[in-house]
Order: C-alpha cells, then sequence, then structure tokens
C-alpha cells in the first residue's frame, strides 16, 4: 500500500498572509509510510503548513510536491482532522453519522450508494476501534473520543496523507497515548503518511520516525535527537536554546544563562529609572 | 366534491395548501439553520423584509419584490460577515437593528399605504390569493431542489468546516448559498404566515426533532412531520376555536420542543439516579 515516492516534497517553500511570510527557505520531506511529527511554537507556520498542504493557501516561493502533484490536484488523497474543540454545531448527531457526512461529500445531491457508504464508514471506525461510539451523540463524548471519530471521519475517503491538527491539545495523557497509538497505526497498517502537529514532542517520541521543528521563520527536518538538542534549537530560535532531560523526557526552554540574565538586568535597570 | 367542515371554504384550503408547502421547505431548511446555530440569521432574515416592503411601497414598486430584493441582499451581507460564530452574530444583529430603522422611516414617509407594509409583518394565513398560492408553491419546489441539490457538500461544512475546507469544498460560497436559500424561504414565507410564524417555522420542529434523534435522515423526516403537524393543528384549532393561527402554531411549536427536550433529559436522571443508589446503599 506504501506510495513509492515520497508523499509531500517541500523545496526552499515560502508562504504566509500578508508582507511576512509565517516560513521562508522551508525544505523537508516526508517519505511514504511515515510519521512526522510537526513541532514548533505558536506562530510559527504549522497551521500555515497544513494549508499550504491542502491547497488552501498559495506558495509566495518554492515547490511543493504532494504524491508529484500539486496540493490542489492532490487534494483527494489528502485529508485534514481539525481539533475537536473548533466544529461549530452542538455534538447532537451520533457518531455513525458524523463519520458518514464526509462520505464522497464533494458531490451534489442525494447518494443512494447507502451500502458502499456503510462499508466505508465501517471501515473507518474499525481503523478507530470506534464502533463503540457509532452510536452515542458527539456531545456525550470525552475529547479523546471525539477525536478518534474526526480520525475515523479523514479516513472515510480513504485518503494517503493525513493531516493531523494538534490532535492532542487538551487531551488527557490516556487518551493522548490512544491518538499516537492510533496514528502509528494508520502509517504501519495502512501505510499512511501522517503528520501530527503537536506542542510537546514528548508524547511521539517512541513513535515518530522524524520531526519537523518549525521557529523563527524556518524549519528543520530530522529524527528527534538531530533536532531537539541546544545546537540546533537554538540556530531555528536565533536566541540560545537549552533542552534539558529528565526521567525520559524533553524540555525546551529559553537559555538562562544568556537569555534570563539579561532579561533580569533589562527589569532591575527599569526597577531603578521608577524608584 | 364535498369537503370535510373544515376544509368548505376555499380560504382554509389555501391556508392548509399555502401553510404545508411553507411547513416541508421552511422546516428542512430550518433544520441546518439548528445544525449550523444560525438561528439568529433565521430570526432576522424574517424581519427584514419588513424594510424592503416598505421602501418599495414609497418607490411605487410592487411590494414583494421589495421583500424579496431586501432579504436576499441582507442574506448576502451576513454571508460576508465571516462564519465565525461570535462576530456572525454580532453583525446579523447590526444588519436586523438597521434595516428596522429602515423600515420605520419608509413607513413614516409614506404613511398612505403602511397598513401594506406592516401587514407584512404578520402576513394573513387565512387570506391567501391564488397567486400567493401558487408563488409559494414554485418558491418551496425551487428551495428544496436547491436544498437536495447541496444536501452532502451542506452536510458536511455544516458538521465538520475546516474538514471540508481542507477537502476543496466551497465552504464559504455553500454559506453565501444556504442563506440565500434561507433569505428566499423567508421572503416567499413572511408575506402568507407573517415572520413571527416563519420563525416558528424555522427553528420549533428542526431543534424537536434533534432532541430526538442523531440521524441526519431521520431527523430531517421528524422535522418535516413535526412541521406539517404543527402549522395543520394550528390552523384546525384556529378554525375551532378561534384564535389567531399564528399564536396557535407558535404554542404548539413551543410545546413540542420543550417535550423533546424534557424527554431528551430523562435518560440522564435515570442514569445519575442509578449511580447515585450504590452509594447511598
Amino acid at each position: 500500500m506504501a506510495a513509492d515516492g515520497p508523499a509531500v516534497t517541500a523545496r526552499a517553500i515560502a508562504a504566509g498572509r500578508g508582507a511576512q511570510h509565517a516560513f521562508g527557505d522551508l525544505s523537508f520531506e516526508l517519505p511514504g509510510a511515515s510519521f512526522t511529527a510537526l513541532a514548533g511554537p505558536n506562530g510559527s507556520g504549522k497551521t500555515t503548513l497544513f494549508e499550504t498542504l491542502l491547497g488552501l493557501v498559495r506558495l509566495d516561493r518554492g515547490e511543493l510536491d504532494v504524491f508529484g502533484q500539486s496540493p490542489r490536484r492532490a487534494r483527494t488523497a489528502v485529508a485534514y482532522v481539525p481539533q475537536a474543540g473548533r466544529l461549530l454545531h452542538d455534538g447532537q448527531f451520533i457518531g455513525r453519522e458524523f463519520v458518514a457526512a464526509a462520505w464522497r461529500a464533494r458531490r451534489w445531491g442525494i447518494s443512494w450508494h447507502r451500502k458502499d457508504a456503510a462499508q466505508a464508514v465501517d471501515h473507518a471506525l474499525t481503523q478507530v476501534d470506534g464502533h463503540a461510539l457509532a452510536r452515542r451523540r458527539l456531545g456525550e463524548l470525552s475529547g479523546g473520543q471525539q477525536q478518534r471519530l474526526l480520525v475515523a471521519q479523514a479516513l472515510v475517503n480513504q485518503p494517503r496523507l493525513l493531516l493531523m491538527d494538534e490532535p492532542l491539545a487538551s487531551l488527557d495523557p490516556a487518551a493522548q497515548e490512544q491518538i499516537v497509538a492510533l496514528a502509528a497505526h494508520l502509517r504501519d497498517c495502512l501505510g499512511m503518511t501522517v503528520l501530527f502537529s503537536t506542542h510537546d514532542v514528548n508524547p511521539v517520541v517512541d513513535v515518530a520516525d522524524q520531526v519537523l521543528y518549525l521557529a523563527g521563520g524556518s524549519g528543520r527536518l530530522g529524527t528527534i535527537a538531530e533536532i531537539v538538542n541546544d545546537e540546533v534549537l537554538s540556530a531555528l530560535y536565533g536566541v540560545p536554546m537549552h533542552v534539558v532531560r529528565e526521567r525520559g523526557r524533553l524540555f525546551v526552554m529559553r537559555d538562562q544563562a544568556a537569555g534570563g540574565s539579561r532579561c533580569a538586568a533589562e527589569m532591575a535597570r527599569d526597577a531603578g529609572r521608577c524608584a | 366534491m364535498t369537503w370535510p367542515a373544515l376544509l368548505e371554504m376555499q380560504f382554509m384550503r389555501h391556508a392548509f395548501a399555502a401553510a404545508s408547502c411553507i411547513a416541508i421547505a421552511g422546516s428542512a431548511i430550518g433544520y441546518f439553520v439548528v445544525l449550523r446555530r444560525q438561528a439568529f440569521a433565521a430570526h432576522a432574515l424574517s424581519n427584514v423584509g419588513f424594510a424592503g416592503a416598505a421602501g418599495a411601497s414609497l418607490l411605487g414598486i410592487d411590494p414583494l419584490l421589495g421583500l424579496f430584493g431586501f432579504v436576499l441582499a441582507s442574506a448576502v451581507l451576513m454571508a460576508l460577515a465571516g462564519e465565525n460564530v461570535g462576530q456572525r452574530d454580532i453583525s446579523v444583529g447590526m444588519i436586523l437593528m438597521f434595516s428596522l430603522g429602515l423600515g420605520i422611516l419608509f413607513v413614516n414617509l409614506y404613511s398612505a399605504n403602511a397598513d401594506a407594509a406592516i401587514g407584512i409583518l404578520f402576513g394573513s394565513v387565512l387570506g391567501i390569493s391564488d397567486e400567493q398560492l401558487h408563488m409559494t408553491l414554485v418558491t418551496s419546489l425551487v428551495v428544496m431542489a436547491l436544498l437536495i441539490l447541496m444536501f452532502r457538500p451542506l452536510r458536511f461544512a455544516s458538521l465538520n468546516a475546516p474538514a471540508a475546507r481542507g477537502r476543496g469544498l466551497p465552504v464559504t460560497a455553500l454559506n453565501l448559498m444556504f442563506l440565500l436559500l434561507l433569505g428566499a424561504t423567508a421572503a416567499m414565507a413572511v408575506p402568507v404566515i407573517g415572520s413571527l410564524l416563519s420563525f416558528a417555522i424555522f427553528i420549533g420542529p428542526a431543534a424537536a426533532a434533534q432532541a430526538w434523534t442523531g440521524r441526519v435522515a431521520s431527523g430531517l423526516a421528524l422535522t418535516i412531520t413535526l412541521a406539517l403537524l404543527e402549522s395543520w393543528g394550528g390552523i384546525a384549532a384556529s378554525y375551532y376555536i378561534n384564535w389567531p393561527a399564528s399564536s396557535c402554531i407558535a404554542m404548539l411549536s413551543f410545546a413540542i420542543y420543550a417535550l423533546g427536550w424534557l424527554s431528551s433529559r430523562r435518560p440522564r436522571w435515570r442514569r445519575s439516579a442509578r449511580r447515585a443508589h450504590p452509594v447511598a446503599s
């Protein structure tokens, strides 16, 4: 099932609204059947990168291929999974209806292929282990359960590239673990390419094949060990950064010695001016 | 042909026929109104027509034309205001306020025939002409046809707009098309049944149905059934007890919604009661 070539190839791309790019000169490659964590602080261009991959935002520079095509042409092979909290409705619908709503939704009119739709929905629900959620209303479900149904909805049209936008936000650790395991299952069993944005790389450390870290208008791709270290992050952020390892977990912070003390000095000076 | 007593008079037959058309098209649109949380837009579009009708009277044009034009223009403005729920409500409120202000001004400037414009706010279900009946039938058929045409994209965009946009669905254009359909339905319904009743048909049956079922197909079917029962029941009640038909329909609509709301909550009480029991014992 895995694609022969890379799923996504970006060469020196720049995009973003207005004069200032969200990112400029970003190059990376997502192999087929891979799990890439998309990390970086708020405003580093994670959402813009998703929109670029979906063909919703035009590139200002560079080249971007999705399965060897332009993002707009490759759209049928790509699915976007938004955060559960971003949905507008009250969640009156049962899980099954929510998943089914995406099936061939680009077509006009009413579908008469009820069997095909039911099969596609069953298959998608099986992938996320969501049959127990099929008859329950969305509003009654936990954040993690809603997130699984969102993934099922994205799977219903059988995409090859899955873009998951902060799927771990506001989930408890157990639910986070489930969602990460689900993304890994989609890579391993369906040969899907997963791009998974997250504030914190710790929940995906054991599973992600690589991390694409965006910061300071640019980004770097590599294994987590290659990217999440003092040297690379300092270069990306443009200020000294420090990575702390504590009981197998990674913490990224501004270097106290360089950044922190200067800030404290400024504050002391300002305080003197006030007095 | 002999009619039962209720339908002996032509105006009663017209009332039932027009109310049925409006109930079907209006409640089907209303199902998506409730789903998309655009109740306030539905309320506003049911009321802004008044200004259009008054303005048209002032200019010597057919008030119905002014009403349609004004409602559709308001629908476009509401679509341009965006899809963010918080911002959207404020823009809709501003459009409603502005158009009611205009309407009052127009009536004030042209007091000779203000009754026609004001009458539009209330409508009269028991005084429907042949022409009005034809207009209602044609408009509701067009609205239903377009709604069926855009059913699948609209359903996905209503349930998960960000994912729909990612899939390449024209989410913004769908919102505009939907508001135009809602506007056309309101413009059709308001002169016939009044703005109060239009809103009752848009919101009441759909809200009750969504409390009862979490499926789209059965929800839509239940919505339309409830709307038909409410409008028929309201007109019949008005005939027998001589209350205004719009009051009867509005009360029936509210009662059914309350029933749906109560019954959707009961299971939770039971569940919590069961859970509480072992702790108590």
